[in-house]
């Protein structure tokens, strides 16, 4: 794969070490400063070699970067690191470095699992500007070059003027290093099921560009919910304010709205997360998009930053029995609503067979997007109803995935009332959407590992209704960095991993890792 | 080398019996390399961070040294063209460049953003660490971990009375009483202690009065969207009203629905309010002063927000007084509260008797340097997110 690359530059371009940067050294390591000075061949062939060696690593079978000769011509394939030689096309294990090194002289590898390098003089693994820089841009777009994909594009639109450094720094503030963006919303009166929804909002590193940037700016519409969202992000990650956030604005702005279709969610009684959700993204696109309303349901969209944030599209192609005809239909999405209650039921059956009695958010997802299901349609081949196999798909996923977990089922009948499903849904940290995919259901994906890699996703936050269905209480988690914190109103709390992974979810935002 | 080891993996924690069969062995010297490739992940992200930092701060050091050394003489200038060493690094031709293992040569960790060093320990809770009074920290500080508070060490009092709950009963819980130095003040803001917060008050977009904010919502159902009591009365109103005069005062006494304040004045009854305002947190302003910031109130309330590390001894678990803390229960009897958690097993057990063990954190007013600071929030976030990966992978 790597070598059908086409856009990989030619030897004859010469490489440069990352210019140095205040703050910061400007080689990892006074090896690694040695071997960067010596000539421009010696540089050239290093950042070519690095840069050969994260293609092997990210982009290939890991049984080739996993698979290590040792000095005495064994081949031997092992699940522990090995080491690359930067110096050599050689892979060599742990064990061998110091032979490798003390027969070749060669100093510098790269450990197979993390491509982090390793320098032998130091004896400790070295973190140099030049390498990391290419390690988190083939990590985080899979390309080395600058020229942006398009995902990107539509994200951060580049603007000459206003990218420059010198238009930054004289038109932004430096916020305090006490501004983390960890900070409580009062409730203000059954208002939680708004507040999670804000927090995952704010924790959402899409959107927190967008409004740090000034992405919505020069707005004259009085009560505007996108003004009240950017005065929140400023409050949130610019004041040196460490007590809860009075979201004063966001909630006028919210009864005032017109919008009919959240009209019952108008009122002062606790209310579903899930519709305030919808509601704010598409008050928001309203505010920011291109005016048309979202349809649910149909192909629309647009490029405003609640549709680049969360929207996605699903697929579903109908086949009909009788003249194996093909309709594809389109949607667009803006999170997936997965059923709980059919698999609770099966699951019961089988729990009585000894099963486990929990099930996972791959189960939920495997239900409805890999399964095929039977529908009756109006088959035009054939001009009259038919029995047809229908299956869904998702066509495009969007970078942030926000999945609801049906845990409110309306219950049909006499008696009819809402029932809350309590049963626990296991969810990962890491979700990988490949098998869920058109793409990846069409085709033999197994071995592209970049497809793979643009198909996953991290855990971002998580909302959890806690209590019975009236009298309940929402409580949300949301990860900063690599900690989650724990955000119950004005309160937070750090939390473990073991926390959130053991919270009994409604909603859970996933964000894609590498902006492919 | 792994599989050749045969018994065992390269961690050589999992280890199969010796007389175990083959596959076995198999097994578990797989299992006992994935906890070594777990372990080597998780040491390698640390490690990545801790290094880093600490190379960093190297440079931040030396670049300061430059800077002062040529202090004043040339204003302006990033880069001064001078050659200074330290212990860590070198700065020569407006690079500076690593002498050893920053690990080995630097103790700290300097903020990238202020310059100042990092506090590396909570100041309060679970693996908490006096700091030293002497040196002023960067404003980031560790999270603390401490049931009962918030990562910044902050609680809240209880939502004052009015709500079914009288003055008398707030007061006997509260665990300033005993040892309050002017006792009959207490629950007033000069007296709490600075961790302690209380629930602030906010401006309504359209009547412009302060609400407190738990209240925010029902008045603001009741100011915007006309469906508090006051919508039922004014429609009642109505009625009445275009039913002629003549019926008027037929049913009604007058004064009941007469005397009702025409929609968008205050909700609550007379008697409410006047339990309200007992509550010093100034949640109410009258029609004199209708033009209340909540700007003034937060920043006020920022103010008080600086750092105590109370002395988590043993002394103080066994004092059991039970603060008034934002989880305990609060009344609902109205029902409309009804989304103020309640978690009793969360209930503080200690009280943190806050007049006694308290050490003055060296306070965090020094502003930061910011003129030296320069990477900017956008920057730096798009910098970030773009280059990298967005959602922070293992790094």
């Amino acid at each position: 794969m790597s070598s059908a690359r086409p856009a990989t530059p030619a030897s004859p371009k010469n490489y440069k070490v990352k210019p140095a940067q205040q703050g910061q050294p400007m080689y990892g390591c006074e090896h690694l400063q040695k071997l960067f000075n010596q000539d421009q061949g010696t540089t050239n062939t290093s950042i070519h070699h690095y840069k050969a060696i994260l293609r092997t690593i990210y982009d290939q079978t890991p049984l080739i970067s996993q698979t290590a000769k040792t000095i005495d011509n064994q081949v031997v394939t092992t699940l522990t690191p090995t080491y690359l030689c930067l110096q050599c096309p050689s892979t060599v294990t742990e064990d061998d470095r110091i032979k490798h090194g003390t027969k070749k002289s060669h100093r510098f590898y790269v450990d197979s699992r993390s491509a982090s390098l390793y320098c032998q003089m130091c004896d400790d693994m070295v973190y140099d500007p030049t390498f990391e820089d290419l390690r988190l841009k083939k990590l985080g777009t899979s390309t080395f070059s600058n020229a942006r994909k398009r995902k990107q594009d539509e994200l951060f639109s580049p603007d000459p003027v206003k990218d420059s450094p010198s238009y930054i720094s004289a038109n932004t503030t430096v916020a305090t290093c006490k501004a983390s963006g960890l900070r409580g919303i009062y409730n203000a009166g059954a208002t939680c099921y708004q507040n999670v929804v804000l927090q995952s909002f704010l924790h959402n590193p899409i959107l927190r560009n967008y409004y740090l940037s000034d992405g919505h700016s020069q707005c004259d519409t009085p009560h505007c919910l996108s003004c009240a969202m950017d005065d929140m992000f400023q409050d949130f990650y610019a004041v040196e304010n460490t007590n809860g956030y009075t979201a004063a604005n966001i909630l006028s702005g919210f009864w005032i709205s017109e919008r009919k279709a959240f009209e019952n969610l108008v009122t002062t009684k606790e209310q579903d997360a899930h519709e305030f959700f919808q509601f704010l993204a598409e008050e928001l696109h309203e505010r920011n998009g291109d005016g048309k309303k979202p349809e649910i349901g149909s192909e629309h969209s647009c490029n405003c930053i609640v549709h680049q944030t969360f929207y996605g599209k699903l697929q579903t192609q109908t086949t009909c029995q009788n003249c194996q005809g093909v309709t594809n239909q389109v949607q667009s999405f803006l999170d997936l609503s997965l059923p709980l209650e059919n698999l609770t039921q099966k699951k019961g059956g089988k729990k009585l067979l000894g099963g486990k009695g929990t099930m996972t958010l791959q189960e939920c997802l495997d239900e409805e997007y890999v399964k095929l299901d039977k529908c009756e349609y109006r088959c035009n081949g054939c001009n009259s109803t038919q029995q047809a196999r229908r299956q869904t798909s998702i066509k495009r996923l969007p970078n942030v995935l926000s999945i609801q977990l049906k845990r409110f089922e309306y219950k049909q009948g006499r008696h009819e009332r809402a029932a809350k499903i309590d049963t626990p849904v296991q969810f990962p940290l890491q979700l990988n959407m490949l098998p869920y995919t058109t793409v990846g259901r069409a085709g033999d994906t197994k071995e592209n590992y970049e497809l793979a890699r643009q198909c996953t996703y991290d855990l971002m936050s998580v909302v959890v209704h806690v209590g019975e269905i009236d009298t309940g209480h929402y409580v949300s988690y949301c990860r900063v960095g690599d900690q989650w914190f724990a955000f119950n109103d004005h309160k937070v709390e750090v939390a473990q991993k073991s926390d959130v992974l053991n919270a009994k979810a409604y909603l859970l935002f996933y964000i894609v890792r590498s902006l492919a | 080398m792994s599989s050749e080891a045969g018994d065992t993996g390269k961690a050589g924690i999992i280890a199969a019996p010796e007389d175990a069969v083959s596959m076995d062995k198999l097994a578990h010297s797989v299992l006992d390399d994935i906890l070594y490739d777990l372990v080597h992940d998780m040491l390698i992200k640390v490690h990545r961070d801790e290094k880093l930092a600490r190379a960093n701060t190297a440079a931040i050091r030396v670049e300061q040294l430059a800077l002062k050394s040529i202090d004043g003489l040339i204003p302006d200038q990033q880069r001064p063209d001078v050659e200074i060493e330290t212990d860590a690094a070198v700065y020569k031709d407006g690079r500076v460049t690593l002498k050893i293992n920053p690990l080995k040569s630097t103790k700290e960790i300097l903020c990238p953003k202020c310059n100042l060093p990092r506090l590396l320990h909570p100041t309060d809770g679970k693996g908490a660490k006096k700091p030293d009074p002497s040196v002023i920290y960067c404003k980031r500080h560790p999270y603390i971990e401490k049931p009962g508070y918030d990562i910044y060490g902050q609680t809240w009092v209880a939502p004052g009375p009015g709500r079914g709950k009288k003055k008398k009963d707030m007061e006997k819980k509260d665990p300033n009483d005993p040892n309050s130095p002017v006792p009959g003040t207490e629950g007033s803001a000069k007296d709490r202690p600075p961790n302690v917060l209380s629930f602030p008050s906010a401006t309504c977009s359209k009547c412009k009065r302060c609400i407190l904010v738990t209240r925010l919502n029902n008045h603001m159902g009741s100011c915007i969207g006309n469906s508090g009591r006051n919508a039922s009365r004014a429609a009642a109103q109505k009625i009445s009203n275009s039913n002629g005069g003549s019926q008027n005062n037929d049913n009604t006494p007058p004064g009941s629905q007469k005397g009702t304040p025409l929609p968008g004045s205050r909700a609550a009854s007379p008697k409410k309010r006047d339990m309200e305002d007992a509550d010093d947190d100034a949640e109410e302003s009258d029609a004199s002063k209708p033009k209340k910031k909540i700007k003034l109130a937060t920043n006020s309330l920022n103010k008080k927000v600086t750092l105590k590390a109370a002395n988590s001894t043993k002394k103080d678990k066994a004092k059991g007084s039970s603060m008034l803390n934002v989880e305990q229960k609060v009344d609902d009897d109205d029902g409309k509260n009804s989304t103020v958690q309640v978690a009793p097993k969360k209930t503080n057990p200690k009280g943190p008797s806050p007049t006694k063990n308290k050490i003055k954190v060296a306070k965090p007013s020094q502003p930061s340097p910011a003129g030296k600071a320069k990477v900017k929030a956008r920057d730096r976030d798009l910098e970030s997110e773009s280059s990298g990966a967005l959602s922070s992978p293992p790094r």
